[in-house]
């Protein structure tokens, strides 16, 4: 399966980055081919200029500023996204990867005015990530970055597909024994692909 | 009341701008004190880098580069957001502000055992939000209106126990005329005319 691995953490030590590697490395083990990418190694420019943004609609000359992500999404069968939750939401630079990226003419089309997906090629959905509070506090939120994932992407890909979400919580506490149990979780997950 | 604008588009024509002279001049009305941070304009740049995820933690020098930002914080007693709603959140932009301002010991302070993060920006007891959105309402709420949950809720945790929130939302942004949009625009001056 063709695996496109997106990253968002900064610090290349962090349990965040593990995750990172720890999937790149578990796909590439099973056979997959896995395209990795993180986004601040790549020094990916989230902010949408204003010249996006007065382009935005222009298909399919809207997607020059980022052609090299458009073709590493469209080539892609499955959809690994690995990044902490901060501040309840995506950290800037995964935002700014869809807000750039998954432009009209790539993730959905626009019919008679309507939104019609348009990432049915991608048939699996990962999520890793870490939340620095405990689940209850995520859920008196509302817990937006979950439902960003579980809804939001989900309706962009393939009906069919199967998503997971794995989420370790509550990371201002944890231990060496919940972070271990964690990457065993995320291992099973990547067992399954 | 002192009132701080967080105001984030790129384009000077656009109906976000349009919202952000109304609520200037809206507020000024009222006799309340503003000031206006517009991100794009002051170029803000929202990546938390490497080193600023290592002093995260550390207060003081986690400060570095915001300091003013910070000032504005502590300064207001109302945060008001203006901004369009991309992919049902704030653009990059303005989630890179939360994630470069809103820090520890500075915004919060870190949970003990046991007991739940403490707020520190206590001056703020009302928070806004004014945006566009292309999705219609009923399919927003389906996707759970993370953006709006992520800037009201989440924030408002952080701030005054008894803080407020509103939420005004034009939906099906590229299809209104132009008639709807002055009705929003009308609104938005309406509820901020009222503010208290």
């Amino acid at each position: 399966m063709r695996v496109l691995v997106v990253h968002a953490h900064p610090n290349p030590e962090s349990y965040n980055a593990a995750l990172f590697r720890r999937t790149v490395e578990g796909l590439n083990a099973r056979g997959h081919e896995v395209d990795a990418c993180d986004l601040h190694e790549e020094d990916f420019q989230p902010v949408l200029t204003r010249a996006e943004r007065v382009g935005y609609h222009a298909i399919p000359a809207n997607r020059a500023p980022v052609e090299n992500h458009v073709r590493r999404l469209e080539r892609a069968e499955a959809l690994v996204l690995v990044y902490p939750v901060w501040n309840f939401g995506l950290p800037a630079i995964l935002k700014g990867y869809f807000d750039r990226v998954f432009l009209p003419g790539v993730s959905f089309k626009l019919m008679e005015g309507r939104v019609q997906p348009n990432l049915h090629h991608i048939r699996k959905l990962v999520v890793v990530t870490t939340y620095g509070g405990p689940r209850w506090r995520a859920f008196l939120v509302g817990d937006p970055p979950r439902k960003y994932a579980t809804r939001v992407l989900r309706s962009l890909i393939k009906p069919t597909a199967t998503a997971r979400y794995l989420a370790h919580y509550d990371m201002n506490r944890s231990t060496e024994l919940t972070r271990a149990a964690f990457l065993g979780r995320l291992d099973k997950a990547l067992a399954g692909f | 009341m002192r009132v701080l604008v967080v105001y984030t588009h790129p384009c000077e024509e656009s109906f976000n701008a349009a919202l952000r002279d109304g609520a200037m001049s809206a507020l000024a009305e009222a006799g309340h004190e503003t000031r206006l941070l517009d991100l794009y304009a002051m170029c803000f740049d929202p990546v938390l880098s490497a080193q600023g995820r290592r002093d995260y933690h550390t207060p003081g020098e986690n400060e570095a580069g915001v300091e003013d930002h910070l000032e504005h914080l502590r300064w207001c007693e109302a945060l008001v957001f203006i901004y369009p709603t991309w992919w049902y959140g704030p653009p990059a932009m303005l989630k890179g502000w939360l994630d470069r301002v809103w820090i520890p010991h500075a915004t919060f302070r870190m949970p003990e055992p046991n007991r739940p993060i403490g707020r520190v920006l206590t001056n703020i007891r009302v928070i806004g939000a004014i945006s566009t959105l292309g999705s219609p309402k009923w399919w927003w709420w389906i996707m759970g209106a993370p953006g709006r949950r992520t800037l009201l809720t989440g924030l408002s945790m952080l701030c005054a126990p008894c803080c407020r929130t509103f939420w005004l939302g034009l939906h099906q942004m590229d299809s209104q005329d132009q008639a709807s949009r002055a009705d929003f625009l009308a609104r938005v001056k309406h509820k901020l005319l009222r503010l208290s």
